[in-house]
């Protein structure tokens, strides 16, 4: 005698909730664990600003040069540009490849494989949670940096709305493609070189180097149909560039095409790489 | 350099004290952020006003639980930490002094850590400690073949030290630790993780360089084999203090207030709980525990009055001499 | 000197155990074409937009990337791993070998670790550096030579001496898993000469981490800019740091021995 009818939607219904505790409970334990390092957090932090202020002063020097502005953005255009850039940068550091590596070579994954849920889950939660540190420091860095450089920053409540999306989506999307790429480590020990191939082109097209407009046309029209771009420079252009409603609608849904699509290719790529581990004996 | 008169104790401790300030802090996300702004610290004192002297070539065993003490003496007497009281010398230097002439003459082996390089065969890093002790080469090669030979690694020492086995790799280790030909051996759980064999091998090599060379050793260790196989005397730590500073065999008359007498009786279902508490039966042989000072009486009764055939009296165990000892509360 | 014996078979050692990881090579060379396209396409992209940048030429730019790579080559061949073991050391508490070796910890500790592969980078950096020199209208004078030499020299010292410092502070504060990004990340400034930079942070890659004595000086030295009072003062300021660096050390090496367990 089935009672079906009944006991599925709440079945369902707990495994939401619980997914929902998991993930809430990794986030607060990232957040303890990541808040107890601050001193270790604020150096990583410094030096990742080095480069935005580096590419800041290059391309402001160059902007002074030329008369105010390159290919018709401002110096200030570039101070705010990167001043964003720390915080979209630091969005993107997401549970990558090279940690997959690590996870197989110390036997961790043995460990992983026995919880009930997804390492994918852990991950995205734990990382999650540090971001939210990560914010928290940030602020004050902002305010600094701001105090500086004299950027030029005058979005509009969309464009902060859409921002403070588009930095979730941004992690979200680069975490399906590097959790993907990790997968590679389960078939070879040689996965450094294709992460640190895969990291230059995405350095190249992501907008991180420079901001779009400025790379040669040819790569811009590349990086249309890749994903790089819609996880670095559209969320900071979202903020300190001129984009109208349609335009941020129509990245954030990009954003959310190719979290699709990543997340997608993850699940094929798992499936096989863990049919290849249990086969292969780990 | 310094010459040390015959009388002068190889290590000489007194009052040594050390104490750590531990960082206090619970569980939660509350207690993290208020940890921001303060933090609570709990005074421990890993080594609590010790005092004891070690004469040359003595090879003396230092007994305690983990957290006793010990690896904290031991490694003030090597010089790595700074007591916080008290006074430590060792061959007439002050440890943490660090002299040059004082780490040439000591050597400190530690049962987990390695030495040696990993990845290059043990001979390698050989060479490096004749650079680093200076050890002109016709001292150092003959005593390194002596060495490699008595503990019979001569195969081994060729061959990168991540090939070799836990108990290959602690030979090999032994074996860089001496060649500077060391007059004080600071052991620090030298056994641990071996198999049963290896410890008794290596024991029986400690035993046999101290009484070749004349070495002082030092030895700490959890395990009881250790000690005694090596070790006249022993030195009981626990909670930082000294427990018992002797022989070996006097360990169980000051700690034990009782022994084991084993008998077989003839009717092997006996009874004899009214004589003590039974501990033990297997097969004939009934082994009961009593009072030291009744043991005596209880023998005597049991002979006139039971069918004995056979009739053994003993310590106890040393293992559970030791338990007892550490089972002790700390004393407040 | 024996710790010049004990550095040398050290030397020796890291030498013999890194070419037992063949693949190792293989990755540097990798990473090292890597990073020389990155930096080389940000150049182009720069000198597309612009003729100059602060009064130095493309290739007098060359010039400066390629001795940032080529310092950046020595630092990761010998200062950096050993820094980092240091660190680690200190974090794990196994220091104690180091420190029970009748030879100075400083030295040991300095020259434990090699990592012979990274030199593919100093290899390279040369290569852009002749690059860079060969497009120059002017030649590279005798003196102007011994100057890039004994600036270079000054340079290491002093990034030595930084790494040092930023070891020692591990002694105190425990956890410092970053700093390797803390200094790559920082060190990229000297991919451009450090008088475009605003005063504060000229100031901060000159004393705080001492990147403008490791790059831009020996480029200035090459391309004919280098007074000899700043290369005096270069001078002087390597080798009061060093003697200050060997102070704070020795403090910290008190500190460790009192504070780990």
């Amino acid at each position: 005698m089935t009672v079906v009818p009944e006991t599925v939607p709440s079945r369902e219904a707990g495994r939401v909730r619980s997914m929902v505790e998991l993930y809430l409970a990794t986030m607060r334990l990232a957040i303890t664990e990541q808040f107890q390092y601050r001193t270790a957090n604020y150096f990583y932090m410094f030096g990742m600003i080095a480069e935005p202020i580096i590419y800041l002063v290059v391309w402001t020097t160059i902007a002074d040069q030329q008369g105010g502005s390159v290919n018709g953005l401002s110096a200030g255009y570039f101070a705010a540009y990167f001043i964003v850039w720390t915080l979209v940068r630091n969005m993107n550091i997401v549970f990558g490849a090279p940690f997959w590596e690590q996870r197989i070579r110390e036997g961790e994954l043995n460990r992983d494989l026995l919880r009930p849920v997804l390492p994918l889950h852990y991950d995205i939660a734990y990382f999650a949670g540090w971001k939210v540190v990560v914010i928290v420091l940030w602020i004050p860095l902002a305010i600094g940096l701001s105090l500086l450089f004299d950027p030029t920053l005058s979005p509009n409540a969309q464009q902060i709305a859409a921002f403070a999306i588009a930095i979730w989506g941004a992690y979200l999307l680069r975490t399906m493609f590097q959790e993907s790429l990790g997968m590679l480590c389960f078939w070879t020990t040689r996965g450094a070189a294709i992460f640190d191939l895969w990291m230059t082109i995405e350095l190249l097209l992501s907008g991180r180097l420079v901001p779009m407009p400025l790379m040669p046309d040819w790569v811009q029209e590349l990086a249309r149909f890749l994903p790089f771009q819609w996880a670095f420079y559209f969320p900071i252009e979202a903020l300190v560039g001129d984009l109208s409603n349609t335009e941020l609608l129509r990245g954030l849904l990009a954003q959310v095409l190719w979290i699709l699509i990543g997340l997608a290719i993850f699940r094929v790529a798992w499936r096989s790489a863990i049919r290849h581990y249990s086969a292969v004996g780990g | 350099m310094r010459d040390e008169h015959v009388s002068e104790p190889a290590v000489r401790v007194a009052s040594l004290l050390k104490v750590f300030d531990v960082p206090e802090r619970e569980a939660g996300l509350v207690a993290a952020t208020k940890g921001l702004l303060r933090r609570k610290t709990r005074e421990v004192r890993a080594v609590d006003e010790i005092s004891f002297a070690i004469e040359p070539g003595e090879v003396v065993g230092f007994l305690g639980p983990n957290g006793a003490g010990k690896t904290t003496t031991l490694k003030m007497l090597s010089g790595l930490l700074y007591p916080t009281g008290g006074e430590a010398r060792v061959l007439g230097f002050v440890p943490s002094k660090r002299q040059r002439g004082f780490l040439s003459r000591i050597t400190l082996v530690m049962g987990n850590r390695n030495q040696l390089q990993w990845d290059l065969p043990a001979l390698d890093s050989y060479e490096l400690n004749r650079a680093i002790y200076r050890i002109p080469r016709e001292q150092f090669t003959p005593l390194r073949d002596e060495l490699i030979e008595l503990l019979e690694i001569g195969d081994l020492v060729r061959k990168p030290v991540r090939q070799l086995s836990l108990g290959e790799r602690m030979k090999a280790e032994i074996v860089g630790a001496l060649l500077h030909r060391p007059q004080v051996l600071f052991l620090d759980e030298p056994t641990i993780g071996l198999d049963v064999t290896m410890q008794k091998r290596i024991r029986a090599f400690v035993a046999d360089y101290n009484a070749r060379f004349g070495a002082t050793v030092l030895l700490t260790s959890h395990y009881m084999a250790d000690v005694e196989a090596l070790c006249k005397r022993v030195v009981v730590v626990h909670h930082g203090r000294i427990l018992y500073d002797g022989p070996l065999a006097g360990l169980a008359d000051q700690f034990a207030a009782y022994k084991t007498i084993g008998v077989a009786v003839g009717n092997g279902n006996a009874d004899l709980s009214r004589y003590g508490e039974v501990i033990h039966r297997e097969g004939d042989w009934i082994t009961l525990r009593v009072s030291k000072a009744e043991t005596s009486s209880i023998t005597a009764r049991l002979l006139s009055e039971e069918e004995v055939l056979d009739l053994n009296v003993e310590d106890p165990p040393i293992e559970d001499v030791i338990e007892l000892v550490f089972a002790q509360e700390r004393p407040e | 000197m024996n710790a010049l014996r004990v550095s040398w078979l050290y030397f020796k050692l890291g030498v013999l155990n890194e070419l037992q990881y063949r693949v190792n090579f293989f990755v540097s060379l990798f990473q090292a074409a890597i990073a020389l396209v990155t930096g080389l396409v940000v150049l182009s992209l720069v000198y597309s937009h612009t003729s100059e940048l602060n009064g130095w030429t493309q290739p007098e730019l060359l010039c400066v990337l390629g001795i940032q790579i080529l310092m950046g080559g020595l630092i990761r061949t010998s200062i950096q791993p050993n820094m980092t073991r240091l660190i680690e050391d200190v974090q794990q508490g196994k220091l104690d070998y180091a420190l029970t070796k009748p030879e100075d910890a400083q030295v040991l500790v300095s020259v434990r670790e090699v990592r012979v592969w990274q030199a593919v980078d100093v290899v390279s950096g040369l290569i852009v550096l002749a690059v860079g020199l060969s497009r120059i209208s002017t030649d590279v004078g005798a003196t102007d030579a011994v100057a890039f030499a004994v600036a270079l020299v000054l340079g290491i010292v002093l990034i030595y001496c930084f790494w040092l410092v930023i070891a020692t502070v591990a002694f105190w504060v425990v956890n410092m898993w970053a700093t390797v990004e803390l200094f790559d990340g920082v060190f990229q400034t000297g991919r451009w000469p450090v008088g475009i930079y605003p005063p504060w942070l000229r100031v901060s890659v000159t004393f705080l981490v001492p990147i403008a004595f490791a790059v831009t000086v020996p480029a200035e030295a090459l391309t004919s800019r280098l007074d000899w009072e700043t290369l005096a003062f270069a001078f002087v300021f390597a080798v009061v740091t060093f003697v200050a660096t060997r102070r704070f050390w020795r403090f910290g090496l008190r500190r460790y021995s009192g504070a780990s367990a």
